[in-house]
């Protein structure tokens, strides 16, 4: 009696918790509509399946229970009855399934009026293509990718010269125009996930996967990642910005093409050291940074690094949060390298620079930091050097209270509080992995000891990418 | 050897009676022995895998408040709980279990055909325990993969273990593939070849059926992981490229190319289909069984059973692609996976109906292996629907890779077939020491587990309609979660805590009963097969007496008309009325 | 329950369906060492299926066999030479099994013992004929598995995986076959019966047929 009324509650519950639960999908946001009507006709074939069966078996089970001198039917078969049930589950299925195919049907074929975009999944970020005028991609290889190259563009390729490089940042689409999405992956599986538009597709190395759709609402929408791509899968989010003509026109116009990177100007030193005057108010003559001042050491900082954190502060990505004090000083500054030359020309300076260990003002226990680090060093490399093929910059030589502070920074979303800004995005969710203040000194204790006796511990001055001249295995702190 | 020669050859078969305490119990070619030495070494690395999801769902429900659960830990608590659950607990116990006790005692045999293999395998698995756990005392620890292992992931940087863990892994698994195959052969071989006389194979348990068809499966699945396990070995230790494309891994080109990570996918997916099966069959099985005897009224349309249990086996090999359906394969493939995915549906449909009808019109005892036949019902119909969810192509793709998924293969892989295992130990723990399990701790492990995996498992399922991808160490701020999502996840793992912490009530059970019990005699549960007309309970090695028992009837003789008791063993012989009404089962 | 059926007239479903045994007079060992064999074809399956995949997934080139392969005879590169040794020394091995069950049958223990010591070695000669190839492609051609002059790396990586897979094959049932051989010999089984030499002619048979498959799929393709 008991196990029958709590069989009903399990199943009427069920069916309560439908109605009453508040969560269900997202408002769509692309053509998709026929994927929710799939899944509604699904729901409820299945939906109706299991209440049909589950108060089927209450009953059962309150009408034959155990009775004295109750003797139960004997019936092997009854083929009749077997019979219009495997006829009705067929109809059934057939029922789910037909609407289904038809369904699939339209997402397999891409209609011819579709806009083609590439998007190419990296650990643990994305990055985006788009065809210019011409509206034919250029060939890329994996084997081309450098520093300078991270899409590894073939630089002979003419239809390659005006495609659009998204190399962080939001990927913008146009409103009701379909889009045929080209899928990559530089490493590891990946998925483009975005919940709104229901369409998924996995990002495989060594091959292009495609899907498409249509977006149809205006508004920014969050990239997850469907498919466990290693300990970063949780940060590797993006953002699709869904816009009107007009803004779409203004964005693309605003991104660089390929001819664009390949004529980035050539920092000029000599150039750059007049430049470089504002700077040295506040990171120094030698750019060694200056504690009193919050400026942190800059020199032996990649190039790549430098680049892009001017142009989060030119785009207000840093520097705009109202408690981010330090970062609204730089922001002004950041701004009077007004172009890219002169951009170029200052870290070009910053590079000939000699680069000597920032002093350790810090201390923590050193073993802890190195167990905490593990998880750091995957993206900044064992021996603190940071790699441009991770988007990490150098930390092992550097300021080592701009890391405690920037860790902090990072947990209150402080930086990184712009949903664009993929980059800072992930370091807020990795730096969460430090609890307290003593984990934060810790891991910067031991960050402390790789600038200490790593591979910066020399005068020399070393490129620190660990694309281009050193491999990974052969630095002296890498195990 | 003609079958009037086999049964005398079968009957006088050499035993190698043990002689010490090692052979007893250690090195003992006994089926039963060998069983129970599956069952506890199962679920001891079932319990290491239970906790392990414990602290996967603390750091889900109360994110960022424990310093040793860390991403790499995390994900390493995944592939290891995922890969023991699914392998080295749910195949080990359902069929080196369960199969090794009840195939010769359900077929009448002395034992299995060939006893000092039947040894072997249970080492070997044994060995391969210890292979998989001896990754936590490598440097790295265990790999973080997945239990799926997907390439490249699986063996470059930013997956923990990718030096030893991955290794010892895969060898693990190769170990295993060889000790199942040992296993295997002879439970396949007893069934067909070593039967009584009497015993058709239209007389056979259900749990027999199940037993041999997920056999079968596994004998000709496992060969594709192997493969690919030893692909995957040579990928990472001698660099080839069978699963690995020219990558540029964390800034480094490395020296890999020209090789198909869906490959890989499609050689596991080919294992790993078919494997669910091996774990529900056996389970299916079973359930029939023990639905039949506390229900007192013989199962339900039972040629059907049989003939569903065979076509889905068959099916199992033709589905495997529905895991694929977003991998990027082609896309035609979906059409063609998408409906054999369904067409299998309908003989699975069909084996639930014949489990509600078996209810219907019978004499429902509701004791505790009953309650875990039923909730099994439950929970394996909607673990059953929501397949139909993933498995018609374009409702997956929404779905796939979010914690729909992870709802729907609980429900139907892991609770139901753990409630089937649960349900079978209450149903054969008398027979096989002679003691019944306590029944007030019978019901309160019963229905916290029931009722607390369906708390955990059923709102999760609106997780994924939501969109929560799985697999993510923390969602953190996510445009889809608002408070809701955080305070349902806090929910579950509460369920899941309590639902973990009451596995100690069975443990104690069968501890408790096994000094405790009540005395269960041979039959406690008046059941008709052969297993419980053993002359002596627990059975002696060798089972029967000098003669094997000659079977005259099918195994659901329940509640006949006419008759006294409401239960007539396998071994009666038919009646002159039973004759003279011309029923010939 | 068969009987119901309308199935009943079928004999062969009334056979399988019957009780004690589905295959009527199969000995045990023998019935499991088909089930394996067909275990073990699956895993060849895989293998070969798996090589066939990246040889279409990969962009470089394959080496084309019949120069790989070649062998010089009197100065002459000739394709295939020693592969059709190979081939017809292992078929001619099959032969020497089958006469060696043939003998089993007829309870003639030595000859059927010498034969199978035959077929045994023959088998050797195989396993020592491909490592002579292995080192051929090793020392002189610069072949590894992860990479070779002339091409594809898939190249070594499959053919030493798969062929290295079916010689160990080859080289335990050499040793499998001996110490059958030596049983028979001493009359262990005068009692029991032949059936083991036949088991292990099964096995036998397999090992060359799936040759036959490895030498099409990788020599003439």
């Amino acid at each position: 009696m008991t196990t029958a009324i709590v069989l009903l509650i399990v199943v009427l519950g069920s069916v309560v918790f439908n109605y009453l639960s508040p969560w269900w999908f997202t408002e769509i946001a692309s053509n998709w509509g026929n994927i929710d009507f799939a899944v509604f006709v699904t729901f409820w074939i299945c939906g109706i399946a299991f209440i049909l069966v589950g108060l089927f078996m209450v009953w059962a089970i309150w009408k034959y229970r155990r009775r004295e001198g109750q003797q139960a039917a004997y019936e092997p078969e009854n083929k009749r009855l077997e019979w219009i049930l495997t006829i009705v589950t067929t109809i059934g299925v057939v029922g789910m399934l037909a609407p289904g195919l038809i369904v699939w049907e339209e997402y397999v074929h891409v209609p011819e009026n579709a806009r083609e975009v590439e998007i190419t999944g990296q650990q643990w970020s994305w990055s985006y293509r788009l065809p210019g005028e011409d509206g034919r991609l250029g060939t890329v290889d994996a084997r081309l990718i450098t520093v300078d190259n991270p899409f590894g563009m073939d630089p002979d390729d003419p239809y390659g010269q005006d495609d659009v490089l998204v190399e962080r940042g939001a990927l913008h689409l146009l409103k009701d125009q379909p889009v045929k999405v080209l899928l990559r992956s530089k490493d590891v599986l990946h998925d483009f996930y975005v919940p709104e538009f229901r369409a998924k597709m996995d990002a495989v190395p060594g091959m292009v996967t495609y899907m498409w759709f249509t977006p149809t609402k205006t508004g920014t929408y969050e990239v997850l990642c469907a498919e466990l791509c290693g300990i970063g899968h949780h940060t590797m989010r993006g953002t699709v910005v869904v816009d009107e003509a007009d803004e779409y026109g203004a964005w693309v116009a605003s991104r660089p093409t390929w001819s664009d990177y390949a004529a980035r100007p050539v920092g000029d030193a000599v150039a750059g050291q007049a430049g470089y005057v504002v700077c040295a108010a506040c990171h120094g003559q030698q750019g060694e940074g200056l504690f009193a001042l919050n400026a942190p050491k800059l020199t032996g900082q990649s190039a790549w690094y430098m680049r892009a954190q001017i142009d989060a502060y030119k785009r207000g990505l840093r520097g705009t949060h109202p408690e981010d004090e330090y970062g609204q000083q730089m922001a002004p500054m950041a701004a009077t390298l007004f172009d890219a030359a002169a951009v170029e020309n200052v870290i070009a300076y910053i590079q000939s620079l000699p680069d000597e260990p920032a002093p350790a003002t810090i201390a923590g226990d050193v073993e802890r930091g190195a167990d905490l680090y593990r998880g750091c060093a995957v993206c900044h490399r064992a021996d603190g050097s940071g790699s441009s093929g991770t988007f990490a910059p150098r930390l092992a030589g550097m300021s080592d209270w701009y890391l405690a502070r920037q860790i902090v920074l990072f947990q209150q979303h402080i930086r990184g509080h712009d949903r664009t800004d993929t980059l800072a995005r992930q370091m807020t969710f990795m730096s969460k992995q430090l609890h307290g203040q003593d984990a934060i000194n810790d891991v910067v204790a031991y960050i402390n000891e790789l600038g200490r006796h790593g591979r910066f511990a020399s005068n020399s001055r070393v490129a620190p990418d660990g694309l281009a001249a050193v491999t990974h295995a052969d630095a002296p702190g890498a195990e | 050897m003609a079958v009037e020669a086999q049964i005398p050859y079968q009957e006088a078969m050499e035993l190698h009676d043990p002689h010490s305490w090692i052979t007893k119990y250690w090195f003992s070619q006994d089926h039963k022995v060998i069983a129970i030495q599956y069952g506890i070494t199962a679920i001891g690395v079932g319990l290491v895998a239970l906790v392990l999801s414990a602290m996967m769902r603390l750091q889900l429900g109360f994110p960022d408040q424990f310093d040793f659960i860390d991403p790499e830990a995390y994900y390493q608590f995944i592939t290891m709980h995922g890969m023991i659950m699914v392998i080295y607990l749910l195949t080990a116990l359902l069929l080196g279990g369960f199969g090794n006790l009840l195939v010769p005692l359900m077929c009448g045999a002395r034992d299995m055909v060939f006893p000092y293999v039947n040894m072997i395998s249970y080492h070997v698995y044994f060995l391969s325990v210890i292979i998989l756990l001896a990754s936590y005392f490598v440097p790295g620890g265990p790999t973080g993969a997945g239990w799926t292992l997907y390439p490249p992931q699986a063996i470059l940087t930013g997956t923990p273990g990718v030096d030893w863990g991955i290794l010892l892994m895969l060898g693990s698994l190769a170990v295993f593939i060889v000790a199942f195959t040992m296993g295997g052969l002879n439970y396949v071989t007893t069934i067909l070849q070593a039967r009584t006389r009497g015993m058709t194979l239209m007389r056979m348990p259900l749990s027999v059926w199940g037993i041999f068809m997920a056999t079968v499966l596994g004998l000709l699945a496992f060969p594709a992981l192997f493969v690919s396990a030893i692909m995957m070995i040579l990928d990472k230790t001698i660099g080839t490229s069978f699963f690995m494309p020219a990558v540029v891994s964390i800034g480094d080109s490395l020296d890999y190319s020209g090789g198909s990570p869906l490959l890989f996918q499609h050689l596991f997916w080919f294992f790993g289909h078919p494997e669910v099966y091996i774990v529900a069959l056996p389970a299916f099985g079973i359930v029939s069984d023990l639905i039949s005897t506390h229900a007192r009224k013989n199962i339900f349309g039972y040629r059907m059973m049989v003939w569903a249990i065979v076509a889905i086996g068959v099916l199992s090999f033709i589905v495997w692609a529905h895991h694929m359906y977003v991998s990027g394969m082609h896309p035609w493939f979906g059409f063609f996976f998408a409906t054999t995915t369904l067409i299998i549906a309908v003989p699975t449909a069909i084996k639930v109906y014949n489990w509600t009808l078996t209810l219907w019109r019978a004499n429902i005892h509701l004791t505790v292996p009953m309650l875990f036949a039923i909730a099994f019902v439950i929970t394996f119909v909607m673990g059953g629907i929501t397949g139909l969810f993933l498995g018609n192509v374009i409702v997956d793709v929404p779905l796939s890779d979010t914690y729909f998924v992870v709802a729907h293969f609980h429900m139907v892989m892991g609770v139901s077939p753990i409630l089937v295992i649960f349900g079978a130990i209450y149903h054969w723990y008398p027979k096989m020491t002679g003691k019944m399990l306590n029944d007030t701790l019978g019901h309160i492990h019963f229905w916290v587990t029931f009722l607390g995996t369906y708390i955990i498992y059923y709102p999760m399922h609106y997780l994924g309609f939501v969109g929560v991808p799985r697999r993510y160490f923390a969602n953190g701020e996510m445009a889809i979660i608002d408070e809701s999502v955080i305070m349902l996840n806090q929910t579950i793992t509460i369920a899941a805590l309590i639902v973990g912490v009451f596995q100690i009530v069975f443990i104690w059970n069968l501890i408790y009963s096994y000094f405790k019990g009540r005395d269960a005699g041979p039959n406690p549960w008046k059941a008709t097969s052969l297993e419980w007309q053993t002359p002596e309970t627990p059975p002696r090695h060798g089972n029967w007496a000098e003669k094997l028992p000659t079977v005259h009837r099918w195994a659901y003789d329940y509640s006949v008309p006419g008759m006294k008791d409401d239960f007539i063993p396998q071994t009666e012989p038919r009646t002159a009325e039973e004759t003279a009404a011309g029923r010939t089962e | 329950m068969a009987e119901a059926t309308g199935l009943r007239n079928l004999q062969l479903v009334n056979d399988w369906a019957d009780d004690v045994a589905v295959f009527r007079g199969v000995p045990w060992g023998k019935a499991m060492m088909w089930i394996f064999l067909l275990s073990d074809t699956f895993i060849f399956t895989c293998f070969l299926t798996s090589y066939m995949t990246v040889r279409m997934t990969t962009a470089e080139p394959w080496p084309n066999p019949s120069e790989v392969f070649a062998l010089e005879a009197f100065g002459v590169p000739v394709p295939l030479l020693l592969i059709a040794i190979m081939t017809f020394i292992l078929i001619t091995s099959s032969g020497t099994m089958a006469m060696a069950v043939n003998m089993g049958y007829r309870r003639k223990r030595v000859p059927a013992a010498l034969l199978m010591l035959v077929t045994a070695v023959f088998g050797a000669m195989f396993v020592g004929m491909q490592m002579f190839e292995w080192t051929k492609l090793i020392v002189d051609e610069g072949v590894r598995p992860w990479g070779n002059p002339m091409g594809a790396a898939q190249f070594g990586s499959a053919f030493f995986m798969i062929t290295g897979f079916h010689g160990l094959h080859v080289s335990a049932g050499v040793v499998y076959l001996i110490i059958v051989a030596v049983r028979v010999w001493r009359g262990r089984y005068e009692e029991k019966g032949y059936d083991i030499i036949e088991i292990t002619g099964l096995y036998w048979h397999f090992v060359d047929l799936v040759w036959v498959f490895i030498f099409a799929f990788f020599y003439l393709w």
